[in-house]
């Protein structure tokens, strides 16, 4: 009865982690399809891969992605980062649940409110109202990391390096940036991901000038999809998954240096 | 002179004070003040009369295709949130407590990396897996076990499938950093004073996972109650929801007044059904706790 139970978690786990992965292998095996229309396989082709690349719409969509979401994580960590470096202790906190508000809607909430507030205004759409949409998304995520982090810090520390005769800016970039620093890139990898993913802000308030990558997917998936978008998420996975195999690396090594 | 000297003073005062503006001008100015731009429109005749008007709420309130939508919402998003529950928490539990560590990070780094990729085309495989000449039926008409192919797309089953496998990890993370914290002193402890494992799991794992359990809830109720993007791509057109019907008035049929009061309605929904979830988490809990208590005692 034991052996049958403690057999049962592992099997059902495994269950799961297929049933998440079953999308995503086949779409990369059908990326090399060369039959269009239905799943039947014919042969082996690299032409979506060809037309992928030649396509000058998508390389467009995702420069304008890339753009937004650059200047998104910049914005953000800014305007993050000098509120909890400069605000006092309390004062962050007390502003905390203000920062929340973001996180607590649904997201067509946010966008229904951002568009009326730029039609209201009359700011014509286009990539600054992403870029300012994408960055109200990122602030709900920079500042609570930021904060977890910043009020774990070893006020001793600080008190160290001004006892030994350091000024405050030394102090600053010497002492409290690097500690600071994992949580600063973590939080800058996270809103880049959210900008770089986010449809229903783009939708929204991106009007017809901008496209981006997630709204030129959406079109293609909406019109009847091509094979050509298998071929671009099997890249866009090959990519992330480098990224984060990388990142975990360095992570580790990191943890395991002092050692 | 006096004037660089009259600047740099203020700015030495008040520093903290400046630095400390923009972040909340930000949220003020494209959250909160759009949200009260919102609730105003919902008053708002039209675009171009303006005026003070109940008509757009009594609209809502008085017919019923509104109800069932918002009612439907928020089945589904009930029902997703309960089976991700009850999926989530045995996987979150076995890579907190029962996987080696060398495991743990290779299941880990699988469980992460769909997050990585870009959730429309997660949603659109599903639609390459259960379409009308996709993988599921080409397979079952080659083997011959159906003669027809059968729909599996276009209709709310496959809304919710769809929506279960998005959220899952949604659910599974909070739970698994909550698991993770458990000492596993405290199980040991509990099971060499002769409880059974069901007791155990009763009484020590789960109240200590129970702040997983609201975080998860609330990743995955919020976003599900307001989902657009699952309805849209796997429900055709035909499957209306919160998120649908809201998209429909701001952008297709451009009645951003009436679209307002039906978010600002569907709003109040959300938050009745999240003071209810939270009442149930405290007040029935607490009662049971007591009259274990009360047991014991006697």
């Amino acid at each position: 009865m034991k052996s049958l139970s403690s057999y049962m978690i592992p099997i059902a786990v495994g269950a799961l982690y297929l049933f998440l992965y079953i999308p995503i292998f086949v779409l990369i095996v059908f990326s090399f399809n060369a039959n269009a229309f239905t799943c039947a396989w014919t042969s082996f082709t690299t032409d979506w891969y060809a037309d992928l690349f030649a396509s000058t719409e998508v390389w467009h969509a995702l420069k304008n992605s890339l753009i937004i979401a650059f200047s998104s994580v910049c914005l953000s960590l800014t305007i993050g980062s000098s509120l909890i470096f400069f605000g006092s202790r309390d004062t962050v906190k007390r502003l905390l649940p203000f920062f929340y508000g973001s996180l607590a809607m649904p997201e067509i909430v946010l966008a229904a409110g951002l568009l009326s507030f730029f039609s209201f205004f009359i700011v014509p759409l286009g990539a600054m109202t992403l870029i300012a949409g994408h960055t109200l998304l990122g602030l709900g995520y920079v500042i609570p990391i930021l904060y977890d982090r910043f009020s774990e810090l070893d006020e001793s520390l600080i008190e160290a390096s001004y006892d030994l005769g350091a000024t405050q800016k030394q102090t600053f970039f010497s002492i409290v940036l690097p500690l600071l620093m994992p949580a600063l890139m973590a939080s800058g990898i996270l809103v880049f991901i959210i900008s770089l993913d986010d449809f229903l802000i783009s939708f929204f308030c991106a009007g017809a000038s901008v496209q981006t990558l997630p709204l030129y997917i959406f079109a293609v998936i909406r019109t009847g999809a091509s094979p050509m978008i298998n071929a671009l998420s099997t890249i866009m996975l090959m990519v992330s998954s480098l990224c984060v195999l990388l990142f975990s690396f360095v992570h580790v090594r990191k943890l395991r240096t002092p050692e | 002179m006096k004037i660089k000297e009259i600047v740099t003073d203020f700015f030495a005062e008040n520093a903290p004070f400046i630095f400390v503006v923009p972040a909340v001008l930000w949220q003020l100015f494209f959250l909160y003040v759009p949200l009260c731009l919102v609730v105003y429109m919902s008053f708002q005749y039209g675009a171009e009369i303006t005026g003070f008007t109940f008509d757009h709420y009594k609209l809502i309130l008085s017919s019923s295709p509104y109800f069932y939508i918002i009612g439907r919402s928020v089945v589904i998003a009930a029902c997703v949130t309960c089976l991700c529950l009850m999926c989530a928490y045995p996987v979150a539990y076995y890579l907190a407590l029962k996987v080696g560590r060398r495991w743990k990070n290779v299941l880990l780094f699988l469980l992460t990396l769909p997050f990585w990729t870009n959730f429309l085309i997660q949603i659109y495989s599903w639609v390459f897996v259960l379409d009308q000449n996709g993988l599921i039926n080409m397979m079952l008409l080659k083997l011959g076990i159906i003669q027809e192919p059968l729909h599996m797309i276009n209709n709310t089953g496959a809304i919710f499938f769809v929506m279960l496998y998005y959220y899952l990890p949604f659910m599974i993370m909070p739970l698994y950093s909550i698991l993770e914290k458990i000492q596993h002193d405290l199980l040991e402890a509990s099971m060499d004073l002769g409880a059974t494992h069901w007791q155990t799991f009763r009484r020590i794992t789960l109240p200590l996972s129970m702040s997983g359990i609201k975080t998860g809830v609330f990743l995955v109720f919020v976003p599900a109650f307001g989902e657009f993007v699952i309805p849209s791509i796997i429900g055709g057109a035909h499957h209306l929801f919160v998120g649908s019907l809201i998209s429909h008035y701001f952008l297709v049929a451009r009645d951003s007044q009436l679209g307002a009061a039906f978010t600002i309605v569907s709003g109040f929904v959300l938050l009745v059904c999240a003071l209810l979830f939270n009442w149930l988490c405290t007040v029935p809990l607490q009662k049971v706790q007591k009259a274990e208590q009360k047991e014991l005692a006697s």
